[in-house]
């Protein structure tokens, strides 16, 4: 099998090797660099403050230190590094579609494919950097033979974590294609969301501590995050000089992960002998669709915008995973904010979850057209104007956004106090005021840098890596920009300049975003030339 | 009057002309087949004409309208059928011909009424629900001529619409063509390789090779006194050896198949029943 497995890793290096080096590959390798140069000191630095966390989590043993510690790191990190790899990661090696036809057990192909989601993957190096500085930092406080046990135990929990990402993948992947489930859940999430949203806004005590009384019933809901519930009971024991009762934690991670990875396998060769995307079972219930009322002539393109977007992978995905992130923002970083914290530090989880929504649906406003597929031609075939697809595309990407955002907010209002009525004024205005900048700068990244992606959102990276990058800085950028208000607010001690500041910038954005319209409308009616054989996968 | 008239159309990719110099000549009214072998630019062509892509020199006039200067109305007026088609695949075919035909200017309900008429012509009507990324590669051929055809265009651009397909939806899709320009309103341009569907189906022709136009005219004025396929060979064919021998691939058990007695369905014969 050995000989078989050889051409399958040739595949793969050329495979590399010419996207390195077509058209746009030189841009894209320089900006893979790039994004490394800046992970790797930004890396360094978390990991510095990880490894002082942790020195000073081991040195005082047991206690609060301990616990808050511990589960602050390894929930945090799982959670950043799902949410990253459910966008970023290009897994090509876990596509079992394209190496059904050889002679390869596809069990060793699935291996494979994981194990390059731990060693192989530029983003890995990122969190390997992180759990080297809660090595280091274990290692300063009590050197010892324990210390090996901590090694293991941070390896399975990257080991986890990889297996965790591809397992979640595959079963969304797998669940979300049934229309029947998605409409429900959707349907479901929004009388959820509503239904706890009018008893915030109601504000009644008793109805809100009672609400806050299921909190604990909640806690069960860490051992869906496994990798990092394991982790930090194992840690836990290891912190306090307790070997021996670390080993079944150690144990159960090992076992847990051998399950789910088998478990993973198990669905990615279901879907990949039903065809995968492809396949005849899944999206086969399209119905006649449900209407939309929309006129005008942006009507249709909003409509198919629309349902698009509903279909989209990357979109249900979200609609369930950011509330989800959340909830463990909410249960494990809110409490943990101090008492006497002003209103404006107590309101900045609420309005980091604004920045981050947009950072989640980024490969849908970096490469709007990117999800057409063949149906770009028609874009540019029909009798209608480049600005009116792009208007379409961002304002039913953006309507999309606002409900991930409200469904997101719900277990963060949840935890802490009901908020006041300015910080949910200005977590509105920083999510609607952001928007335009943002979609501004990613309609002319979809133009200039598109990629044809799949519709299996647990195959391949939907953004090229020079995208990826200017992501970063348009984000960045942004979110600088938007930050300005939040100092006014602290010197001056009035928290309603938030939303007004935020208002004014969001007022601002529109203008840049209508003034941007009509270049970037020629300018995506110039680059057809470049931009259909790359989004229509001719080039591909 | 000409629906398409084309002056020394280019299109350079690499500065080597794909088209070079194309002096197109379509009338109102023709069904016009474009023929080449492959790589002769049959699509770069079909794409300069339809907007997909800029020529690098020339001038095309389309339903009487400059296409660099009127992109958007010529569009109105015309359907098109692209190679690779231009399908969203994550709509249902109903929905993609509706949503289609009001991208076309159709009002809504116009549009939905079209949509199950040409859902019913095609064929398609039980299929109508389903999403286009679960259609076959022939049913997705014919929902791209439903589209190209659901705002009634003057003209309709088909870029090898019988390749792929099998030969009962070919029969189905050219019965619906020589309708369509038998009733005198529209104007096909239409590229294939399957020179005797095209043989029976178009008035005029038109053979690319390498880029360049070397023929053009009526059926018969280009065919002459044989058929289409060896006017076709005559002028672009050149002297091609046949394949090795890969005396490999018998090496193996070779043998001669063993004899299979035919069968035959009891009224294919004609006596059934």
């Amino acid at each position: 099998m050995r000989t078989t497995l050889r051409p399958v890793a040739e595949i793969r290096a050329r495979l590399l090797w010419r996207r390195l080096t077509t058209r746009g590959g030189v841009a894209e390798g320089v900006a893979r660099v790039a994004l490394l140069v800046l992970a790797l000191p930004l890396g360094v630095a978390f990991a510095v403050a990880l490894g002082a966390g942790t020195y000073q989590a081991v040195r005082s043993g047991r206690g609060l230190q301990v616990d808050v510690a511990s589960a602050a790191v390894f929930f945090g990190l799982w959670q950043t590094w799902t949410a990253v790899s459910l966008t970023l990661n290009d897994r090509e090696g876990l596509d079992l579609r394209r190496f059904l036809v050889y002679p390869t057990p596809p069990g060793r192909i699935y291996a494979m494919g994981l194990a390059t989601g731990i060693a192989g993957d530029p983003i890995a190096v990122f969190w390997g950097v992180l759990l080297g500085g809660v090595f280091a930092g274990a290692a300063l406080a009590r050197p010892g033979a324990w210390l090996l046990m901590l090694a293991l135990t941070l390896f399975l929990f990257a080991v986890a974590t990889v297996i965790y990402v591809s397992l979640l993948q595959e079963i969304l992947s797998l669940a979300l294609a049934s229309r029947r489930f998605r409409e429900w859940a959707m349907v479901l999430s929004v009388l959820l969301s509503v239904g706890i949203l009018t008893l915030v806004a109601t504000g009644a005590p008793r109805t809100w501590s009672e609400a806050r009384g299921l909190l604990p019933a909640l806690a069960v809901a860490q051992w869906l995050a496994w990798p990092a519930a394991f982790t930090v009971g194992a840690v836990r024991r290891l912190y306090s000089a307790d070997g021996a009762l670390a080993l079944p934690w150690i144990l159960g991670q090992a076992l847990v992960s051998a399950a789910a990875g088998r478990m993973a396998f198990a669905v990615a060769l279901f879907q990949a002998r039903n065809g995968g995307e492809a396949g005849p079972g899944i999206g086969a219930a399209g119905g006649k669709g449900w209407p939309l009322p929309f006129a005008g002539p942006l009507g249709p393109l909003l409509e198919k915008e629309g349902k698009y977007l509903l279909r989209h992978p990357l979109a249900r995905i979200s609609a369930f995973l950011v509330p989800a992130l959340a909830a463990v923002v909410a249960w494990k970083v809110e409490p943990a904010l101090p008492a006497d914290a002003g209103e404006v530090v107590r309101a900045l989880p609420l309005f980091g979850l604004a920045a981050y929504t947009h950072l989640v649906l980024q490969s849908l406003w970096l490469n709007a057209l990117g999800w057409e597929r063949g149906g770009a031609r028609l874009l540019f075939l029909a009798p209608v104007d480049g600005g009116d697809v792009l208007v379409a595309k961002n304002v039913v990407l953006y309507a999309y956004s606002l409900l991930v955002f409200a469904l997101a907010a719900v277990p963060l209002l949840l935890a802490g106090e009901p908020p006041p009525a300015w910080a949910l004024a200005a977590a509105l205005a920083l999510h609607a005021g952001m928007a335009p900048w943002l979609y501004a700068a990613g309609n002319l990244v979809s133009i200039l840098n598109p990629k044809a992606a799949s519709f299996a959102v647990q195959r391949h990276a939907s953004l090229p890596a020079l995208s990826g990058l200017a992501g970063l800085a348009i984000l960045s950028a942004t979110s600088a920009l938007f930050a300005l208000p939040v100092l006014l607010a602290l010197r001056n001690e009035s928290p309603w300049m938030l939303p007004g500041g935020w208002t004014v910038l969001g007022l601002a954005g529109l203008w840049v975003y209508r003034r941007a319209l009509p270049p970037e409308a020629r300018l995506l009616a110039e680059q057809r030339d470049a931009l259909l054989p790359v989004v229509c996968g001719d080039d591909a | 009057m000409l629906a398409i008239e084309t002056s020394g159309l280019t299109r350079l990719f690499d500065r080597k002309p794909a088209v070079d110099g194309l002096d197109l000549r379509v009338p109102t009214g023709a069904f016009y087949g474009f023929l080449g072998p492959n790589g002769a630019g049959k699509s770069t062509t079909i794409k300069m004409l339809t907007g997909l892509l800029r020529p690098s020199l020339g001038t095309a006039r389309v339903l009487g309208l400059d296409l660099s200067r009127d992109g958007l109305a010529v569009k109105a007026r015309i359907g098109v059928v692209p190679d690779g088609l231009a399908l969203f695949e994550r709509l249902s075919g109903l929905e993609m011909l509706r949503i289609h035909g009001q991208l076309y200017g159709l009002d809504r309900p116009t549009a939905a009424r079209r949509a199950g008429e040409l859902l019913e012509a095609l064929e398609l009507t039980g299929d109508g629900g389903k999403l286009i990324q679960d259609y076959s590669h022939g049913m997705k051929k014919k929902l791209a001529l439903g589209c190209a055809l659901i705002h009634g265009p003057e003209l309709l651009f088909l870029d090898e619409p019988f390749e792929g397909i099998d030969a009962v939806a070919v029969a189905g899709i050219r019965q619906m063509l020589q309708g369509l320009v038998t009733r005198g309103t529209l104007t096909v341009f239409l590229t294939s390789h399957v020179l005797e569907v095209v043989e029976r189906l178009v008035t005029h022709v038109g053979i690319i090779h390498r880029g360049q136009l070397v023929a053009q005219g009526t059926l018969d004025e280009v065919r002459a006194t044989g058929t289409l396929e060896e006017t076709f060979i005559r002028m672009v064919g050149e002297a091609r050896s046949g394949p090795q021998a890969l005396s490999w691939l018998a090496a193996k058990g070779a043998s001669s198949p063993p004899p299979v007695a035919p069968v035959v369905a009891p009224d294919a014969t004609g006596d059934g029943g």
